[in-house]
């Protein structure tokens, strides 16, 4: 369960958005400029509302009324930014290991066998595919045991072919690991695989919540 | 000719001196680079007078704090420590005028590491602390390195500052710099050629090396 | 191309080795020095190799050991204003001498003259010429002379009093060209950029590529004096008057002459 309340304002851009989402995985689906990063930064920690809160599964990340404001170290969320951003100075292996949390992160074998990347762990990052980098990306995410993953546009940097390997990956991580996950998507085909709930948003506000059964999507 | 014996001299001073100013100039670097704070301005100013000042007004400065009748050289002179007039007060002059040069470059540096790293890292739960040694610092390795290295350049030269704070005192503060001075002031001119070659020998080398490490470093 | 980072590591472990010896030299070389405490002579940088001379003998016979810091005169008095360690100070002249002792920090009584010097005119050596005596400077053919900027070096002061109390100051002070020192000076003789110039004697000595054309004699030019005083903040009084007595002494003045100093 996460539920995000929060204003946010940003030089001339304002975000008022309030969203609950109750799904293994949920999408933010809007047009750029729309808000749907910037709601992804204030759930990881990385910007900071003016007001409102932000709970995920009862564990209050922010409240301004409470004055609590978890820095993003403390609040359990594996994000996996639009361009990745893999360590450059590090290989697959560091990558990976690098927010390992004792007691919390999965067993590395079984992430790396489920995202298929085990023959990639002393390889360069800076040698890797985009589909590989995507993958090692969100084996890192994963290993730091976190409560949510949130994807910014995952599939966005790769090809269509690609997508469509990628995808099962996801579909893994959601199903087995059993970790809720909110992307940010503006891709229709790739929102229909994955989400079962779609939050769609325009110009900083929440304009429609979709589920499977009442999709209005064309 | 004890021209061999100065130039040692000199190249440990401004070896010492760079590596007595890496740390601090590293951590202010990476606080203009990354940080707002109150006063931020004031430490930028600060970290640049050495180099806009004249360097025999750096000197003197130096020698007001630290003689002893000065603020500091009080203090020092009751532990029996004297800067003024030896090799500690060369390395501080040189460490002072170097603080500029290292710090601009290591922030430009740091200006040039992607933000996204640092916020991943932070995600991950990584601590600030971790964060700068594991991830901004290795990344920035390079310009921190060439900035190191035009510090040293810049001890290497170093003259003003180091004349009036160490003075000229034969084998005990004279730098390169310093001694070249002295040579051609009393007209031994052959004398003051042979330091001249060594210092542009060692200046090149290591010009030459910031400068690789510099193209070298990731767009 | 070789991944930056890896670049990095590498030059990080130069960076190691490069420091560990140097530094482990350093702090030998550091507990090596000498244990006698010596005391400090601030001195004007024209003096450095008859004064060098003269602290060896000094220390030859036994008297005390002696660290000598040369400079220019004037950023050796503001050394000693500003609260540097220093015993005894000799300057080029007066002038440098009267800012020390305005700040109150001459010892009384210990304000001494230690040598003289003379002004001399040099020309350069492939243009070599006599002086019948300083007129001889209005000659047409000299274009440039060469002086010690009036305003800041000892012996511009010098030079350019002395011509005044000759009486042709006003003939020749569209030729004068004020250098930094009075070693610029010499070498603006030297390098053929200036036809003449007026420095010390014991510099045109030692000069290579220029020849003196006229020594001003003692009686008609300025009071050229090196002035010593021991400075009052020193910890080492008896030994600071020992070496001014050793100085002023006569086996001292055999050194200084030999250098060309009176």
């Amino acid at each position: 369960m996460i539920d995000v309340d929060i204003e946010l304002v940003q030089g001339s851009f304002t975000l008022a958005a309030r969203i609950r989402i109750d799904s293994a995985a949920a999408a933010l689906f809007g047009p750029s400029g729309a808000g749907k990063t910037t709601i992804l930064d204030a759930i990881a920690g990385l910007r900071t509302p003016r007001s409102g809160s932000i709970v995920v599964d009862g564990r209050v990340l922010f409240s301004s009324k409470d004055r609590i404001n978890l820095p993003p170290q403390q609040r359990r969320v594996g994000y996996v930014p639009q361009d990745v951003a893999l360590f450059p100075h590090m290989n697959v292996r560091r990558n990976l290991l690098y927010g390992r949390h004792p007691g919390l992160s999965p067993d590395l074998d079984r992430v790396v066998g489920m995202l298929e990347i085990d023959r990639l762990l002393d390889r360069r990052v800076t040698d890797l595919s985009g589909g590989e980098r995507q993958r090692v990306a969100l084996g890192r995410a994963l290993m730091s045991g976190p409560s949510l993953l949130l994807l910014d546009e995952p599939l966005a940097a790769v090809d269509v072919p690609l997508r469509r390997r990628i995808l099962p990956y996801l579909l893994r991580v959601r199903d087995h690991l059993r970790v809720p996950i909110v992307y940010v998507s503006h891709d229709r085909e790739e929102v229909e695989a994955l989400a079962d709930v779609v939050v769609r948003l325009d110009a900083g506000r929440v304009v429609g919540v979709d589920t499977p059964g009442t999709r209005l999507m064309p | 000719m004890d021209a061999w014996r100065i130039a040692w001299f000199t190249v440990l001073c401004a070896t010492g001196a760079t590596l007595i100013v890496l740390p601090p100039a590293v951590v202010i670097a990476w606080l203009l680079a990354r940080r707002t704070f109150p006063g931020r301005a004031v430490v930028e100013t600060i970290v640049s007078l050495p180099l806009v000042m004249p360097p025999v007004a750096t000197g003197l400065i130096l020698l007001m704090l630290l003689s002893r009748r000065g603020p500091i050289g009080r203090v020092l002179e009751r532990f029996g420590i004297d800067v003024v007039f030896t090799w500690k007060a060369v390395v501080l002059a040189m460490a002072l005028m170097g603080l500029p040069l290292l710090v601009r470059t290591a922030l430009a540096g740091f200006e040039q590491v992607n933000v996204r790293y640092e916020r991943v890292a932070a995600t991950l739960g990584a601590s600030p602390a971790r964060i700068f040694l594991t991830i901004s610092l290795p990344l920035a390795w390079p310009s921190v390195l060439a900035g190191a290295v035009l510090a040293f350049a810049r001890g290497l030269g170093e003259f003003g500052a180091t004349i009036v704070v160490a003075g000229s005192i034969p084998g005990a503060t004279r730098t390169l710099a310093v001694a070249i001075y002295g040579y051609t002031e009393t007209g031994r001119d052959s004398d003051a050629l042979v330091l001249l070659l060594i210092s542009v020998a060692i200046a090149f080398a290591a010009l030459w090396s910031a400068h690789r490490l510099v193209e070298r470093r990731p767009a | 191309m070789e991944p930056a980072w890896s670049v990095a590591l590498i030059s990080l472990r130069h960076v190691r080795t490069l420091v560990a010896i140097p530094l482990a030299l350093w702090i030998a070389a550091a507990q090596g020095l000498p244990a006698p405490k010596p005391i400090t002579v601030s001195a004007a940088v024209s003096l450095t190799d008859a004064l060098t001379a003269v602290a060896e003998a000094y220390g030859r016979e036994g008297l005390g050991s002696v660290r000598l810091n040369f400079g220019a005169s004037n950023v050796l008095a503001r050394q000693i204003v500003a609260g540097a360690p220093v015993d005894v100070f000799i300057s080029a002249d007066e002038a440098q001498m009267d800012v020390v002792a305005a700040a109150g920090m001459l010892k009384e009584g210990t304000r001494v003259a230690i040598v003289h010097n003379q002004l001399a005119i040099v020309v350069p050596t492939d243009r070599p010429r006599t002086f019948r005596g300083i007129s001889d400077l209005t000659n047409p053919a000299i274009k440039r002379i060469a002086i010690g900027d009036p305003a800041a070096v000892p012996a511009g002061v010098y030079a350019k009093q002395y011509l005044e109390k000759e009486g042709l100051w006003d003939a020749v002070s569209a030729r004068i060209v004020p250098a930094g020192s009075v070693r610029a000076a010499l070498t603006a003789v030297e390098s053929g950029a200036a036809d003449a110039a007026i420095v010390y004697r014991t510099d045109a000595r030692i000069a290579l590529r220029a020849t003196v054309a006229w020594v001003v004699p003692f009686d008609r030019g300025p009071r050229i004096v090196y002035p010593a005083a021991v400075v009052r903040t020193t910890a080492l009084p008896t030994e600071s008057a020992r070496f001014l007595d050793f100085v002023r002494g006569a086996a001292a003045a055999r050194i200084f002459e030999r250098f060309g100093f009176r």
